[in-house]
């Protein structure tokens, strides 16, 4: 009977790996999809903020005088920034404001009239600055200025204590890691770990996406596709039993479903790195991060149950279907339900709830996460591993049941 | 020898309590000797193709059963396909692949070894004239060397029985001449074959045996001249026509 599968396999696998264009759609395509879109979305968001830093914002100050000397070191400290700065009269604040919105000007300061009476006489500033949310660069002159005024608000409030003859100390209670040693850092982290978190949390997602896609474009074919061109038949009349027949399909859709996984891990790996640039300030390092062999083994521990689990389940939709776009139509929610359960997954924290612990398919994306993590228990991957391939017998049990079943076989 | 008894086979078409049975086949029951073509004749819908799957095992009867030697169609499934060569027009080859990696494969499945299948193929080649597109891909093939592969493939495992429903539909004079002499040189080297057709020329020259089958029952049953004899027709075509044709004599 397994030799019968095997035949069935070596030809499907054939088919498979000498069709260039389902080569490209297996293989290729997980591989480079990942690391082209992280490198161009990499590369579009730094060129993206080169030219964000690099413009020149119009700043309007709205006042009706310049208010003195302590108004002037707002002026001073625009001047210090990539700001033009325009004055303009209180009774223009509504066309300027209107510049905002129009993003002819990119933010709007009003100071009070009296502004150095005000500083001078230890009462609190209230100044208006209005910026246009939707516009990147009016955002960014909004958080530079509101940051510059915060230093001249420091300079205002030292002055004024020493006018009274008090230390600046004392708004000081206290710092946070200002004095640790050059080379002693704060995350305690082991080495690789934080790669491993960002990594565990992006994988297993990708991963079972993968698995899907894979399985989908393979064995929707396998069956169904078979059925719609009448080949089936000519398969079913010969001297191999329809169990062999299901097994043989079934492997090979777990091959196409596996490689896919494995490629889209490359892919991944390779993709992180694109990632890391584009939050540059995260501190972590592709380098850091390896996998050992006992982690890989987990990990086909855990991938080629799930594999054969999400090909027995595409299988039966595939003898189920009457064709392949009937088929396409069956799957596309159990593929939409199979992404939110990654999703559902990315967005669990380090201790997930139990039930995802005990449901298959949830509880491999879980311990795939720990896998990558470096934290997986041995107990919770061979209860991922026994569930995912009690799932799949059950689903092979129901899907040789449909090849038994002429109503269902040959509703053509 | 292939014996039916009996065979019955109903659909139930529609669902719930709108649902009706249609008999497809009723009570059917023939042989078919070794070295003779029986053929099955009736207009569509008759019960020709059923009766035909259920004899490849494709679809259970409802009832009845069929035998060759020991093994019958319900409780030796896979040992009565080893007896058979089944091919109907509705079944098709993977376009993708060539007709001799197909003949392997095929005689792979059916347990051969690799030296029999070597063996069948150059036989088979040979008698069918294929030899010149077996390392072509299926899909560049034209209908007739598509039909002539299907032919070879269903026999790679030189079946004792050979069905074949409706051979030389849509093929062209000269392929369905070359498919037709195979299947004489078969039957004449000892095979039983059974073919199901409309073409009442070909039924006339290739069949020893006939059996018209009317909305899924066998009206008539026997070699031309037992057909004829004692009758007023002169031909197989106006025996059919007096079955289905408004008018006719049993209808």
């Amino acid at each position: 009977m397994f030799k019968d599968s095997i035949i069935i396999l070596r030809k499907e696998l054939r088919r498979m790996f000498t069709d260039r264009r389902l080569v490209f759609m297996l293989v290729v395509l997980p591989l480079v999809m990942l690391p082209l879109m992280y490198s161009f979305m990499g590369k579009a968001n730094r060129t993206r903020q080169g030219e964000i830093t690099s413009y020149t914002s119009r700043v309007a100050v709205c006042s009706d005088s310049r208010g003195g000397e302590i108004s002037e070191l707002f002026f001073q400290s625009l001047e210090l920034l990539n700001v033009h700065v325009e004055t303009a009269g209180l009774d223009q604040l509504d066309s300027l404001k209107q510049r905002v919105v129009d993003k002819n000007l990119e933010l709007l300061i009003v100071m009070p009239d009296d502004t150095g009476d005000l500083i001078t006489d230890n009462t609190v500033l209230d100044l208006s600055v209005f910026y246009n949310s939707t516009g990147d660069y009016s955002k960014f002159a909004f958080d530079q200025v509101v940051a510059t005024f915060a230093v001249v608000s420091e300079s205002i409030v030292s002055q004024r204590l020493r006018e009274i003859g008090m230390s600046e100390d004392i708004l000081t209670a206290y710092t946070i890691n200002q004095y640790l040693a050059a080379d002693e850092t704060a995350d305690l982290a082991e080495e690789g770990s934080v790669m491993g978190k960002l990594i565990g949390i992006m994988m297993p997602f990708f991963i079972v996406i993968y698995l899907f896609a894979n399985s989908m474009k393979v064995g929707l074919d396998s069956v169904a596709g078979e059925k719609e061109r009448g080949t089936l038949a000519m398969l079913l009349v010969n001297q191999v039993s329809r169990l062999s027949i299901v097994l043989g399909k079934m492997l090979s859709v777990m091959v196409a479903a596996i490689v896919g996984a494995v490629s889209s891990a490359i892919g991944l790996r390779i993709a992180s790195r694109y990632l890391i640039d584009m939050s540059s300030d995260s501190g972590v390092n592709i380098s850091e991060y390896t996998m050992g062999s006992s982690a890989i083994i987990q990990f086909a521990i855990v991938v080629i149950p799930l594999a054969i689990l999400i090909s027995s389940l595409v299988l039966l939709v595939s003898t189920f279907a009457r064709n392949v776009k009937e088929g396409q139509g069956m799957i596309m929610p159990i593929y939409i339900a199979v992404m939110v359960m990654g999703v559902t997954t990315m967005q669990t924290g380090d201790v997930p709830p139990e039930w995802m612990r005990m449901a298959p398919v949830f509880n491999s994306l879980v311990v795939l996460k720990d896998i990558f993590m470096q934290n997986a228990v041995w107990g919770n991957i061979l209860f991922s591993m026994a569930t995912s391939l009690l799932a799949a017998a059950v689903l092979i049990f129901i899907t040789l049941r449909m090849f038994n079943d002429e109503r269902v076989l040959f509703r053509i | 020898m292939l014996r039916v008894e009996k065979l019955c086979k109903e659909f139930r078409n529609g669902r719930g309590r709108s649902a009706k049975t249609v008999k497809a086949v009723n009570n059917l029951s023939f042989q078919c000797r070794s070295g003779e073509i029986y053929g099955l004749l009736g207009p569509n819908g008759a019960g020709k193709t059923t009766t035909l799957r259920c004899l490849s095992t494709l679809i259970k009867p409802s009832s009845g059963n069929a035998w060759i030697d020991k093994y019958n169609v319900l409780e030796h499934g896979q040992m009565f396909r080893s007896k058979i060569g089944f091919l109907t027009s509705d079944m098709k080859l993977d376009g993708y692949f060539t007709p001799d990696y197909m003949m392997n494969w095929f005689g792979q499945l059916n347990k051969m070894q690799e030296s029999q299948i070597e063996q069948q193929k150059k036989r088979l080649f040979s008698d069918l004239q294929m030899t010149d597109f077996i390392h072509k891909k299926i899909d560049e093939l034209s209908t007739g060397m598509k039909q002539k592969t299907a032919v070879a493939i269903s026999l790679i495992h030189d079946p004792e029985v050979i069905i074949f429903d409706e051979p030389t539909n849509g093929l062209d004079i000269v392929t369905s001449k070359a498919v037709t002499d195979f299947l004489v040189s078969r039957a004449e080297s000892g095979k039983t074959v059974i073919i199901s057709t409309h073409n009442m020329t070909i039924a006339e020259k290739l069949c020893h045996r006939f059996g018209i089958l009317v909305d899924g029952e066998l009206k008539e049953e026997g070699s031309l001249s037992d057909i004829i004899q004692g009758s007023s027709w002169d031909c197989l075509e106006d025996v059919f026509f007096s079955y289905i044709l408004p008018g006719g004599d049993h209808v």
